[in-house]
């Protein structure tokens, strides 16, 4: 599994596309890849469900992709921490289990974990 | 050896900080911690972290501001968690200014690393989200983005971590 984290507008989506050879209909429901997994974080954490579950499901796939959402001013809503919070941890626990991990600033994949094929 | 570890919210640096920690030269080996313990948030967040220091042979100290008297024995091995409460705690202290804050801030820093071995400091990255903060919180984030600079100019290594992975800014994470 390949994780790749990036902040907004980063440019993850055309970096797994040149890297890997994934193309945008991967990401349709059942397909190999999970784009925007912080938004089924924040889905998760609405529907008051445990994130541990989602975690589990996101590493059967091929490669997740996940906006980081964890730098800015802490949020005056809890809500909004905890969901910060939550995909932190999520993405933690992600690497960790991943092959290969990628950080995508300025549309440049930086390798954290593992190699580039 | 001094080290600045820094990163977003939940993305493994206190985890990083302890595991660096326990490799270090340093006795005893001393959480400095900055959360005041206010309201059912922070107690769960100190109740996580206290765990996650369980049975490793940490020393808490209460170092919420003015570290600078904080007498530590020579030689130890001190985690200081974090900056960004040390910042907001020394800012919205009575009476502090944005100066007088920042002068708390790095000579309390200088005076634990005087007496520490090891001294390994947990940085926020707080910096990203693209609002225009003004006030008391454009006040902390320029106090904390200016400590940060500083005590990573000081530092022998600074690294940002990301998904619990550091990427090193400066120096190494390989200890003596």
């Amino acid at each position: 599994m390949i994780l790749m984290v990036g902040g907004a507008g980063q440019g993850m989506f055309p970096c797994a596309q040149a890297l890997f050879g994934f193309r945008p209909e991967d990401a349709a429901p059942g397909g190999p890849v999970w784009d925007n997994f912080h938004l089924a974080v924040r889905e998760c954490l609405r529907r008051g469900e445990d994130t541990a579950a989602l975690v589990e499901q996101a590493a059967q796939k091929e490669l997740i992709l996940c906006q980081e959402v964890g730098c800015g001013i802490v949020p005056v809503e809890r809500e909004e921490r905890l969901w910060r919070e939550e995909v932190g941890r999520a993405c933690q626990l992600l690497a960790r289990q991943a092959e290969t991990v990628v950080r995508v600033s300025c549309g440049l994949p930086q390798v954290l974990k593992g190699e580039l094929p | 050896m001094k080290i600045l570890l820094y990163g977003g919210s939940a993305c493994g640096k206190s985890a990083l900080a302890e595991a660096l920690l326990l490799k270090s030269p340093g006795e005893p080996r001393i959480y400095a911690a900055t959360m005041e313990p206010w309201g059912p948030e922070a107690q769960e967040r100190i109740r996580r972290h206290r765990a996650m220091r369980a049975e490793k042979g940490f020393q808490t100290v209460e170092a919420q501001r003015g570290l600078e008297s904080l007498a530590l024995p020579q030689g130890c091995a001190v985690l200081l968690e974090c900056l960004g409460n040390l910042a907001a705690n020394e800012l919205f202290a009575p009476g502090a200014t944005g100066e007088s804050a920042l002068q708390a801030m790095l000579a309390g820093v200088r005076s634990l690393a005087r007496r520490a071995e090891t001294l390994v400091m947990v940085g926020n990255d707080v910096f990203a989200d693209g609002v225009p903060y003004q006030g008391g919180t454009a006040a902390y984030l320029r106090l904390l983005a200016e400590a940060q600079a500083r005590l990573a100019a000081e530092a022998d290594a600074v690294a940002e971590v990301v998904c619990g992975i550091p990427i090193l800014h400066k120096g190494s994470l390989a200890l003596p």
